[in-house]
């Protein structure tokens, strides 16, 4: 998997190359317009990562020149600028998802996770992972071929769990994830617990292994080992 | 009281209280004037009646003509010389009524050294009704004037304070939200000159105040976004490292929350800016109803877990033109508000109409001013230290950005916020 990355602001680019390489995709970053011109136009990716306010232009402008190029790219907007307008150009003119600086490494890597999965099953894509099978369009999940009823968010939870294997996931990560970061929710860590903990309960009852470790202070942890 | 009322009330109170005392003074004067005239007619007829005592050394029969009458009484012992004049009252037995007359009465001694008493009367009702009618004719021209001129005064006030008032309207009618500077006005009169060109450049100044800190303001936010980003970006990598001691990761955890509730109040405040600096103008038709529902669905777990019971009451159908991320902005948070603030098992009531929203809940009761509810950074301090304060103020502004009339009422017990769509 090749992962373009055009983001001005090093440190930050500097993050994300580290947390996404874990996943062994090949991330490349520039930093310029002109850069990021180059690049889409010598090399093919299956996921790029913009930014809209580059020094010498517009992301915008760099997604049009994908699209010019009729490929089949996924595309996700990162911007520091949630402004609702540049959402929805970006969508319209062909971006697949749309995220909101500061984000959390964790989310961005689902979202990643989740457009390349679209990109190469083209909407029968399933997550497998050893005894769990998870088949995110029809919102269905199977514990050793035992079909598991999950609540949406039971649900979600999981799918950002396969997405960020052996990563600590913090709860403010979780939370946002469920339920978005317009959201003043403070109180609402007793009640992922809650959640994750019903979710655990509902793979190891239907013969699934106790996969989700608590990091002590911090969150939770989906190990593989 | 306005302005021209209270100088037609000066103006005529001091016109009755002049025109009191100056009818007393003309009065007064009229009398004494009056009282002269009678006076030197009485002190006449006396000489005249003393010429013809002396010339003739008789006393001559007076009989009394037109009222007005002479006496002479003859006293064998005669006193010295003694003269008064008084006014004095007197019975007509032809009218049979009490007439007042001013009265003469001297006491002489003739050639003949035999004495004798002149009274003369002189009738004074005449007199009376003379003063009368002219002290009448004298106050209905000063009424008339003071009429004349009150109204004339009235006018002029009126026409003169126009520019006044035309400055007052534009005063509030002035929004220093709004693009329009103050409304300058036109007129002769200097002072109001200067007082517009004062407000003029006051309103300019705070205007321009105004802007500056609302451009500061937004970006100060959206500068603050970038380093944040870093922070938390390092910090999710930082987190992943598995040789932290506990210690380490206590310490980062705290790091961690912090710096996710500057983030959240960051976002908060830059939601604040953009709404006051009008960055969300696309309007849609909202179907409120609809987006309600979706919002409650999206709590649903929350609500079911802290076991909230949730009533609704709608009439169908709410259509509401507002711009769509702000519509759902205020629904999540007016929502996410009475969960937070609710207790176990309590409840939360919606309701809403084409004229109102209304959303009630249970909670514990309020440990701030209610008045201060809306104001940024007023959390109840009992509960959620962690909230960073922002959710109703940002309500508010949304309220305030389309006009919405919005109120917050609370019964020892249960919290109503009601939105009034105009």
């Amino acid at each position: 998997m090749k992962i373009l990355l055009i983001e001005d602001e090093k440190e930050l680019a500097g993050s994300i190359i580290a947390y996404v390489q874990k996943e062994n995709y090949i991330c490349e970053a520039v930093m310029t317009y002109e850069d990021a011109k180059e690049k889409i136009n010598l090399y093919q990716y299956d996921c790029i990562v913009v930014d809209i306010t580059l020094p010498d232009g517009s992301g915008l402008e760099v997604i049009r020149e994908l699209k010019k190029n009729k490929s089949d790219t996924g595309i996700i907007i990162i911007s520091a600028k949630n402004s609702l307008e540049d959402k929805l150009t970006g969508l319209d003119i062909g971006a697949d998802d749309y995220l909101t600086k500061p984000f959390h490494l964790s989310e961005l890597n689902a979202r990643i996770k989740s457009i390349i999965r679209r990109r190469n099953f083209s909407g029968a894509s399933e997550i497998s992972f050893n005894e769990i099978r998870v088949l995110p369009d029809q919102q269905e999940v199977f514990v050793n071929d035992t079909t598991v009823i999950l609540t949406k968010k039971e649900f979600e939870l999981l799918i950002y769990f396969l997405s960020n294997k052996e990563r600590v996931l913090t709860k403010e990560s979780i939370a946002e994830h469920l339920w978005g970061d317009e959201m003043d929710l403070a109180d609402s860590f007793d009640f992922i617990y809650t959640h994750i903990k019903n979710l655990r309960k509902k793979i190891t009852e239907a013969g699934g292994k106790d996969y989700i470790q608590t990091v002590y202070g911090m969150g939770y942890k989906f190990t593989v080992s | 009281m306005k302005l021209l009322t209270k100088t037609s009330r000066y103006y005529l109170i001091s016109s009755v209280v002049i025109f009191i005392i100056s009818g007393l003074i003309v009065n007064h004067l009229l009398h004494h004037i009056f009282y002269r005239q009678i006076d030197e007619t009485l002190n006449e007829e006396k000489l005249l009646v003393e010429e013809t005592i002396n010339f003739s050394d008789s006393i001559p029969d007076f009989s009394p003509v037109f009222g007005h009458m002479i006496e002479v009484t003859i006293l064998n012992n005669p006193h010295k010389k003694n003269e008064i004049i008084h006014d004095t009252v007197m019975y007509d037995s032809r009218t049979g009524s009490f007439i007042s007359y001013r009265h003469l009465s001297i006491e002489n001694t003739s050639v003949k050294n035999q004495g004798y008493i002149i009274n003369i009367y002189k009738p004074l009702p005449e007199s009376e009704s003379l003063i009368a009618e002219i002290l009448i004719a004298i106050l209905v021209v000063f009424v008339s004037l003071v009429l004349v001129f009150g109204l004339v005064n009235y006018f002029i006030a009126r026409r003169v304070w126009i520019p006044f008032y035309r400055i007052l309207r534009n005063l509030s009618e002035y929004n220093i939200l709004r693009e329009m500077p103050l409304k300058p006005i036109r007129s002769d009169i200097h002072e109001f000159m200067l007082l517009n060109q004062a407000l003029q450049d006051m309103s300019n100044k705070i205007r321009q105040d105004y802007l500056n800190l609302k451009e500061f303001n937004e970006n100060a936010a959206h500068e603050l976004q970038t380093p944040l980003a870093v922070i938390k970006s390092k910090m999710d990598l930082l987190i992943q490292d598995e040789s932290l001691t506990p210690w380490q990761l206590n310490l980062i955890s705290s790091v961690y929350e912090a710096t996710a509730k500057m983030s959240r109040l960051n976002q908060g405040l830059l939601l604040i800016s953009k709404i006051g600096n009008n960055q969300f103008a696309n309007v849609e038709e909202i179907d409120l109803i609809q987006l309600i529902n979706k919002t409650l669905d999206t709590f649903r777990e929350m609500i079911e877990y802290h076991n909230i019971r949730v009533t609704r009451q709608f009439d169908p159908p709410v259509m509401l033109r507002l711009n769509r991320a702000l519509a759902e902005i205020l629904i999540t948070n007016l929502i996410s508000n009475s969960i937070k603030h609710n207790v176990g098992s309590g409840w939360i009531e919606l309701f809403a109409n084409k004229e109102m929203l209304r959303i009630s809940n249970s909670g514990h009761s309020l440990t701030i001013n209610p008045d201060n509810l809306f104001e940024r950074f007023r959390k109840s301090g009992s509960t959620n230290s962690d909230s960073v304060g922002l959710g109703l103020s940002i309500v508010k502004k949304i309220t305030d950005l389309y006009h919405f009339r919005i109120e917050y009422l609370y019964d020892r017990e249960s919290h109503t916020i009601q939105v009034y769509f105009n």
